[in-house]
């Protein structure tokens, strides 16, 4: 008696999901020193474009099979997003971390996580396109850079059958195809984030983190410190439909909202 | 008018942040953490945004159901069976954010947890805790708990529900009021008279002589299902009792666990309408300025940090005793009647700060201001928690006039 | 200092920010290359004052948009120095690669820039800024409508390399933009109506000017309780959204307290009310006494103007 066991499973992947943790973004920012209080924040959370990376990278491995290896770079608290994201289903966690690592600069941002895909194996790279509290936005372009990889920015859908991709475009949007390796940011896409429940909150109990270190360099930047936005001009009240014209010259001008 | 913005709420969103003055969820582990911001996250985006309408057309979102179970959160510190197996700190905490949503929303997994599946998991037989408790767990069957009865609230040893023995079967008549899930259940757990002897029993929708009609008219828990039981010549086959307890023991071990939840819970709607009233109060501007710069409005939102904050460390030493072992039901009394009455009075003092606004729908104090009424009398009433601690302090039972 | 300039490019011309990235780093002293891809809008940089040279960079790669091989063609065709383009999507992709080819730092969506080199740019959502100095090499994006643009006025020499890259991103389909309105929850730019709008067919006077702005359409609750065709999960307020645009333009709502409370953090409120008392003017940047039957039409016009 011969039995066929046959387990298809097509274009299995090994993906590689960038973590940050950062204030929650309904958070009051202060200044303390000349820097941001972030003794202050009382709610951490995943950097929001982030978790669409995360739920994109869940739906991937649930339509093609694979594995998701988890990375962050951050302080201990930053072990918190990895516990969510184990909670969700990831089995691989990855922290990355060393003295003095306060103000790394973009390149030694990219430089530490490119050591960790590399090690992961991923041949896939999904992070969000810009991190909630730096607002930068370098560094998916920036690991693909280093990993010789392809990059698409600013996905808003995914097709997971056909590894398709939406991205703004001059007129609207289109779906393209990348070639692997590739690393994709995604902005906010249409999917519902999945929430944890409780046998995996339990489950993420049991994972384990692999705290990583690299040897980065010295950074090329100096942060000086920072500070409140300008406080905006008192409230001006115009009489009649004749001042839109100055109104709308303000909103671009001073405003700059236009 | 060319006049100054008035920018006194500047960068301050209107989210909730919880009131924890003395870091009290700092004690809790990250176990717990992860499931309060579940639970927190969820009430956020599924619960917030419905309440009012479910209040309006007075039903009990199905959908809600739905997602408990897949929290997994219902029956929380129960271990086995398709039972989460949290820690009694954790299921309070998760009592506590469902009734920042609604106590009507709380009520439905007390009920569920710990007077439907609680006394099959503690008393029920090896077969019924399979029948049963995974279904029950993961949200698809619905329970509810029957002991209360028309004229027998405070003193259900006099219920006059009664089973008798048929041989093959039981036959159970009579009827229970004030039954929260009751139209909705898919069982029931009915405490009934046998020979005399207060037992449990499981009675099954669909069952025949058993209904369980809805009572209509509510002016409090509108988002919560309210039923009668009725039961005549309601048969039932004799694998259907509960085994493992005879006597007032066995409600009273359920009414423990979710009187014990509902001190959480209360603390979740006070911090709900303390939250609403710090944030109305600092945006109202009267006679040129935020009505929160007033002394009689600091004086209340000072009370209310006092009392949330007493409450809190009440909730939570009552929690770790639960998880111990060291705990009495005496001390179940204290944390259900003090959490429940300060909410209660928060609810009415942020109704206060609201003025006039305070009685739309707009805001959440007074649905939780009329919920706490209901909350202040189940599960025990607020002056029969009293004559418990009463009885405990002299010795001296008050509750009736003979023995 | 030798500062080299990413055109933006719009359609086949040159973009508007492109002349305000030649004004910041003339501000710097610098007399900027500028790199055009496929030669657009070459003829037009190189009659920016201040513009030091132009150079086309053709190349087969430049038909599609992929970062990693614009990165490739332009880094081969830039010197030393400073690399800078416009902090839009495309920008910050392109910069941020020859940041890292070159493993030089990138600082994006820079909003002041003077000499040192030292740069302002937002964080946390504009609730805070952030001063950085870069001391050599860098790579930085700048915010569009910052910086002055230069005028014409120069006569930079142009020149032509062939520079290309290995496209690796295929385009499937292009997708017509999406006819659904925003929701007011993903809105940067949201125009809400009250019951001052009459009725809700007058809410289409708000939707027109909304789809020439990307705005969403949103609305008081009184709007949403006295008319059924405006939809609750438009409104703004205490039960229903809570938004945080950058600009809100209230039209024809009075600013009850339930109002505010879902719309108090925008960046920028603009209110047009035909009450002078209305307490939406007492938290607006901009209020403007009128009825929205004489400002809408206005507004529209004038927002066709700015396109």
């Amino acid at each position: 008696m011969f039995i066929e066991v046959s387990f298809v499973a097509l274009n299995m992947v090994e993906i590689a999901v960038l973590l940050k943790q950062v204030p929650d973004t309904n958070a009051k920012i202060a200044i303390l020193g000349g820097r941001v209080d972030e003794s202050a924040v009382t709610s951490w959370v995943t950097s929001p474009y982030d978790e669409y990376a995360l739920e994109a990278a869940l739906q991937h491995i649930e339509a093609a099979g694979g594995s998701i290896t988890a990375i962050t770079l951050g302080p201990d608290r930053a072990d918190k997003v990895l516990k969510d994201a184990a909670a969700l289903g990831v089995t691989k966690l990855v922290r990355i971390w060393g003295d003095g690592w306060e103000d790394l600069d973009s390149n030694q941002v990219q430089f530490a996580l490119v050591d960790a895909v590399r090690a992961s194996g991923a041949e896939l790279v999904y992070c969000g396109k810009q991190s909630a509290d730096r607002n930068q936005g370098s560094t998916g372009p920036g690991v693909a850079e280093m990993l010789g990889a392809a990059c698409v920015v600013e996905v808003s859908e995914f097709d997971a059958s056909s590894s398709s991709y939406v991205r703004p475009a001059s007129s609207g949007s289109e779906k393209v195809t990348v070639s692997s390796p590739a690393v994709i940011t995604f902005s906010k896409t249409e999917s519902d984030l999945r929430r944890p429940n409780v046998r995996g909150i339990m489950m993420s109990k049991k994972a384990q983190i692999d705290l990583v270190s690299s040897d980065v360099g010295s950074s090329q930047v100096n942060f000086n410190g920072d500070s409140s936005p300008a406080e905006k001009p008192p409230g001006k009240t115009f009489q009649g439909s004749d001042c839109i014209p100055e109104v709308v010259g303000l909103l671009r001008d001073e405003a700059k909202v236009l | 008018m060319s006049q100054t913005s008035c920018r006194l709420f500047k960068g301050e969103d209107m989210v909730y942040e919880a009131l924890d003055f003395y870091d009290v969820d700092s004690q809790l582990s990250e176990e717990e953490i992860m499931v309060r911001d579940m639970v927190r996250d969820w009430v956020d985006a599924e619960v917030l945004p419905k309440i009012e309408h479910a209040c309006r057309d007075g039903v009990f979102p199905d959908e809600w159901r739905v997602a408990l179970g897949e929290m997994g959160v219902l029956g929380a510190p129960l271990d086995g069976y398709g039972c989460p197996g949290l820690s009694y700190v954790a299921y309070g905490v998760i009592c506590r954010e469902l009734e920042r949503g609604d106590s009507g929303l709380r009520s439905f997994a007390s009920v569920q947890g710990s007077l439907a599946m609680y006394p099959i998991w503690d008393f029920g037989s090896e077969e019924q805790k399979n029948k049963y408790l995974p279904k029950m767990a993961s949200g698809d069957l619905i329970g509810c708990f029957g002991l209360t009865e028309p004229d027998y609230g405070s003193n259900p040893g006099g219920m006059i529900t009664k089973a008798e023995d048929k041989g093959d079967h039981y036959i159970l008549n009579g009827a229970k009021m004030w039954i929260t899930n009751g139209t909705i259940s898919d069982l029931a757990i009915v405490w009934a008279k046998l020979d005399g002897v207060i037992r449990g029993f499981i009675v099954e929708t669909g069952d025949e002589g058993y209904s369980a009609p809805e009572m209509k008219g509510k002016h409090s828990l509108k988002a919560s299902v309210t039923s009668e039981l009725v039961f005549q010549d309601c048969k039932i086959p004799k694998d259907r009792i509960l085994p493992g307890v005879k006597g007032l023991k066995g409600p009273f071990s359920c009414l423990n666990n979710a009187r014990y939840g509902i001190s959480w819970g209360a603390l979740g709607a006070a911090q709900a309408c303390f939250h609403s009233a710090k944030e109305y109060t600092l945006s109202r501007i009267q006679f040129d300025v935020p009505i929160a710069s007033y002394q009689l409005i600091q004086n209340k939102l000072a009370w209310m940090l006092r009392e949330i904050t007493k409450g809190q460390l009440l909730a939570l030493e009552l929690g770790k005793k639960k998880d111990d072992g060291s705990w009495i039901p005496e001390h179940i009394s204290l944390a259900k009647m003090n959490n429940v009455d300060i909410a209660l009075e928060i609810a009415r003092m942020a109704r206060d700060m609201h003025g006039a606004n305070g009685i739309l729908d707009e805001y959440c104090i007074m649905r939780h201001m009329a919920n706490l009424e209901s909350v202040k009398t189940y599960e025990g009433t607020h002056d029969i928690h009293n004559l418990i601690l009463g009885r405990h302090i002299t010795g001296i039972q008050s509750f009736t006039r003979s023995e | 200092m030798e500062i080299t300039i990413i055109a933006e490019t719009q359609e086949n011309n040159l973009h508007s920010v492109t002349r305000q990235l030649v004004g910041a780093a003339t501000s710097l002293g610098a007399s900027p290359t500028i790199l055009c891809a496929n030669g657009i809008g070459a003829d037009e940089a190189a009659g920016i004052s201040g513009v030091g040279k132009v150079v086309s960079v053709n190349g087969d790669c430049f038909t599609t948009f992929d970062g990693g091989a614009w990165a490739t063609a332009f880094d081969a065709a830039a010197g030393e120095g400073v690399i800078m383009g416009a902090a839009t999507a495309q920008g910050r992709d392109v910069v941020s690669r020859i940041a890292a080819r070159r493993g030089i730092p990138v600082v994006q969506d820079v909003v002041a820039l003077s000499e040192g080199i030292k740069m302002t740019h937002p964080i946390y959502s504009g609730k805070a800024m952030q001063d950085v100095t870069v001391a050599g090499d860098c790579a930085m994006t700048l915010r569009a409508n910052i910086f002055s643009a230069a005028d014409d006025g120069g006569s930079a020499e142009s020149s032509i390399v062939q520079q290309s890259g290995d496209v690796k991103i295929a385009v499937q389909e292009a997708i017509a933009k999406a006819s659904e309105r925003l929701d007011v929850t993903d809105a940067d730019i949201i125009i809400s109506g009250g019951r001052g709008m009459g009725g809700p067919e007058n809410f289409d006077k708000l939707y027109s000017i909304a789809d020439g702005l990307g705005a969403a359409v949103g609305a008081s609750r009184a709007a949403v309780d006295a008319w059924d065709e405006i939809p609750h999960n438009m409104q703004v307020g205490q039960t229903g959204k809570t938004v945080n645009p950058s600009l809100y333009i209230a039209v024809g709502i009075s600013g009850a307290i339930q109002h505010l409370a879902g719309m108090r953090t925008s960046k920028f409120i603009v209110a047009i009310n035909k009450d002078p008392e209305a307490p939406i003017f007492k938290i607006a940047d901009y209020g403007i006494v009128s009825t929205w039957e004489e400002a809408l039409p206005v507004l529209a016009s004038e927002i066709a103007n700015l396109q």
